[in-house]
């Protein structure tokens, strides 16, 4: 589903991904792992379109075409669909409206018809069952005033609601307490399937004991410096990232 | 001629044009009329160095050589007027062209009795008393004021609503002043009083729009008396055409306990300003003023509030809202007074713009002058631009740039659009805000 060879990308001329290898087929989950400023949340956003990041050399295959040559809408359309670290608010702009506005995009671009007001409303109140989102927040601006759960819940819900053909969690952990975790992780484990393939990219080994990965790799200097299986991510637990980067890295 | 010259040469002649008027020829309004004839021969034009007009020109109309509206010949645009008027939502309507009530426009079948809403004109000889008691007299402006003196000279007919004490009225007013703009470089000088007596209550919708290419200039005077624990809710909607000029003024005197909101929209015209003076007349009352401008490419939009607080426990809320397109320019200029003697004042001013493009451009300047000791008030303003990462979250849902520009513009105009709390009202602005910013110029 997802090749990536030899990415090399830059913030303002500094190198981030300096030669990243990965691949990803349909109903893997992998995991990527690495101390801060290895260039974790580069790759999840270079992968879903974000200004700002220049490609210097290497290609990403997305189901056969050029990913890196698609607008970030386009690449949403074709299923890719990136859980944010930091899901932005959108004072003034309905949850409701822009669910709705988004999932009938994606829809049409799948070739679908568009759903109406009550089919919609039906589905979105199912799916926000499944992430344990309180309903209200539906009817408030996006984001806006939510918790740091609430925000991670409304971008699982968003991911059940578009049903990605690949799915990047972007420290989809950060800031959750133990219980918010869990049911975070409920819902993307809900959405496992063998046509649906997965990047959980983390700071932590905790996240993992919810999200089982097929696949542990660890990036440092913006590089895979080690790949293994879930056995990998808790002895970096119990080493440090230290063990492998050769460094204090945290 | 110089500019000076010229400018007095202009300013002299919508002075001498205004010595024919039709209608009532009343001694009391005659006066009226003369001493304003007088003062605006004491008075010099606006001009950039005056703090009032620092980021308003008037070259833009000093251009033209406006003529008094004639009287409407009763022929209306081909289309009728549907397109600026709410669907059937049962309110009371009146239709004001260039100035002069349409009265076969009009409905206001089932009005109760008592209840006076109509033109100006009729209703001097039905309701003479309280137009007398209230016209130019009860609102005596801080400082004199060339375009409203303007407006007095010239007060022959506008709008006029008198609801009598404790009536609360059971639907809507709905005003259209519909600019017809046939020949060029028309005149307008509409003069509407409102007044909702104590414990009464009702709702104003108004909206100016244009129909027609050639250059005018509606110079309209508003006086509202909301009266002791009265309720007053006004929409005032602008929209007109790009080749239109409009100064709207509206003075505002609120009774003790009254409400006063007011909804103010400036949607369209090529020069645009409106200036809204607010005080009180008795203490406990609450005034809340709501705005929002879509200033176009090669728009002026300009509004300036003045709110004095001159009686105790008043408290009042404004929050005016801005989007800059193109080449557009608007000026917001939000002043609030605290006087010695209002203490337990409440009131804050808050103004946001968002600027779409690099040649947009806002003057906004909030002032809080407070001579009181015990009061709460407070003042915010910002200037910013569509926040790129909100345009990369909505794009990553498959958004386009567009739409999710569209939707983040609509967003920001949400808290403005939500004070509207007639649904159709709502809506209507809605699409229009739509259409202003986004439809093809």
């Amino acid at each position: 589903m997802l090749q990536i060879t030899d990415l090399h990308a830059a913030i303002d001329n500094k190198p981030i991904l300096q030669g990243l290898n990965l691949t990803v087929n349909a109903g893997e989950v992998h995991a990527i792992m690495g101390p801060n400023a290895s260039g974790k949340s580069t790759l999840a956003h270079v992968l879903a379109g974000k200004d700002g990041y220049d490609v210097t050399q290497g290609s990403v295959i997305y189901n056969g075409q050029n990913l890196l040559e698609l607008a970030a809408e386009e690449r949403a359309r074709q299923g890719i669909f990136l859980a944010m670290q930091y899901p932005v608010e959108l004072p003034g702009v309905n949850n409701m409206v822009f669910l709705r506005e988004s999932l009938n995009a994606i829809r049409r671009a799948r070739g679908e018809s568009e759903l109406d007001a009550v089919a919609f409303l039906r589905l979105v109140k199912e799916k926000a069952k499944l992430v344990h989102l309180d309903e209200k927040l539906l009817k408030r601006s996006v984001n806006t005033g939510f918790s740091g759960g609430e925000k991670k819940r409304n971008e699982i819900l968003q991911m059940a609601l578009l049903e990605p053909t690949l799915a990047i969690l972007d420290e989809t952990d950060s800031g959750l307490d133990i219980d918010a975790l869990r049911v975070v992780a409920e819902g993307v484990n809900a959405l496992r399937n063998p046509q649906r393939a997965m990047i959980v990219v983390t700071h932590y080994q905790r996240l993992l004991d919810y999200i089982e990965p097929d696949y542990v790799h660890v990036l440092a200097n913006g590089k895979i410096i080690r790949s293994g299986t879930k056995q990998l991510a808790r002895e970096l637990e119990a080493k440090g990232y230290g063990w492998i980067t050769g460094g204090a890295a945290a | 001629m110089n500019l000076a010259e010229s400018n007095r040469q202009w300013l002299h002649n919508l002075i001498t044009q205004g010595q024919h008027l039709p209608g009532q020829q009343l001694d009391w309004l005659n006066q009226t009329r003369q001493t304003a004839r007088q003062l605006m021969a004491s008075l010099e034009l606006p001009h950039r160095k005056q703090e009032a007009w620092r980021y308003t020109s008037i070259e833009r109309l000093t251009k033209y050589n406006f003529l008094h509206a004639p009287e409407n010949d009763g022929t209306l645009p081909d289309t009728g007027i549907g397109e600026w008027i709410l669907p059937d939502n049962g309110s009371y309507r009146l239709v004001f062209i260039n100035g002069h009530c349409a009265p076969r426009l009009c409905d206001i079948r089932g009005l109760p009795r008592n209840v006076a809403i109509g033109c100006l004109r009729a209703s001097m000889s039905t309701d003479g008393e309280v137009i007398q008691h209230y016209l130019s007299k009860q609102f005596v402006p801080s400082s004199p004021d060339l375009f409203t003196a303007l407006n007095t000279a010239n007060i022959d007919d506008g709008l006029f609503v008198h609801i009598p004490k404790n009536v609360t009225l059971d639907k809507p007013v709905e005003v259209l002043h519909l600019n017809l703009a046939r020949d060029s470089e028309l005149l307008i000088l509409p003069r509407h009083l409102v007044v909702i007596e104590a414990g009464a209550s009702a709702t104003l919708i108004e909206r100016y729009a244009s129909h027609g290419s050639h250059a005018y200039f509606s110079n309209n005077v508003s006086e509202v008396f909301v009266n002791d624990n009265a309720r007053l809710s006004h929409y005032r909607i602008q929209d007109e055409s790009s080749q239109s000029h409009h100064l709207g003024r509206v003075n505002i005197l609120q009774g003790a306990d009254s409400n006063y909101k007011g909804v103010y929209l400036a949607l369209g015209g090529s020069w645009s300003r409106c200036e809204i003076d607010a005080r009180f007349a008795g203490k406990g009352a609450h005034c809340d003023i709501n705005g929002l401008y879509t200033v176009h490419d090669k728009q002026l939009t300009d509004f300036h509030l003045n709110v004095l607080h001159n009686q105790t426990h008043c408290s009042s809320r404004e929050n005016f809202r801005g989007i800059i397109a193109g080449s557009g320019r608007a000026v917001f200029d939000g002043r609030i007074v605290v006087d010695k003697q209002a203490q337990k004042t409440d009131a804050q001013l808050t103004n946001k713009n968002l600027l779409l493009s690099h040649d947009a451009e806002v003057d906004t300047k909030p002032q809080l002058e407070i001579y009181a000791d015990d009061v709460k008030c407070s003042h915010g303003t910002t200037v910013g631009q569509i926040d790129p990462k909100q345009v990369f979250y909505l794009r990553s849902r498959g958004i386009d740039e567009a739409m999710a520009r569209k939707m983040l513009c609509l967003g920001f105009a949400e808290e403005i659009l939500e004070q509207l709390e007639l649904p159709e009202v709502r809506s209507f602005v809605e699409n229009r805000v739509q259409d202003t910013l986004f439809a093809p110029h």
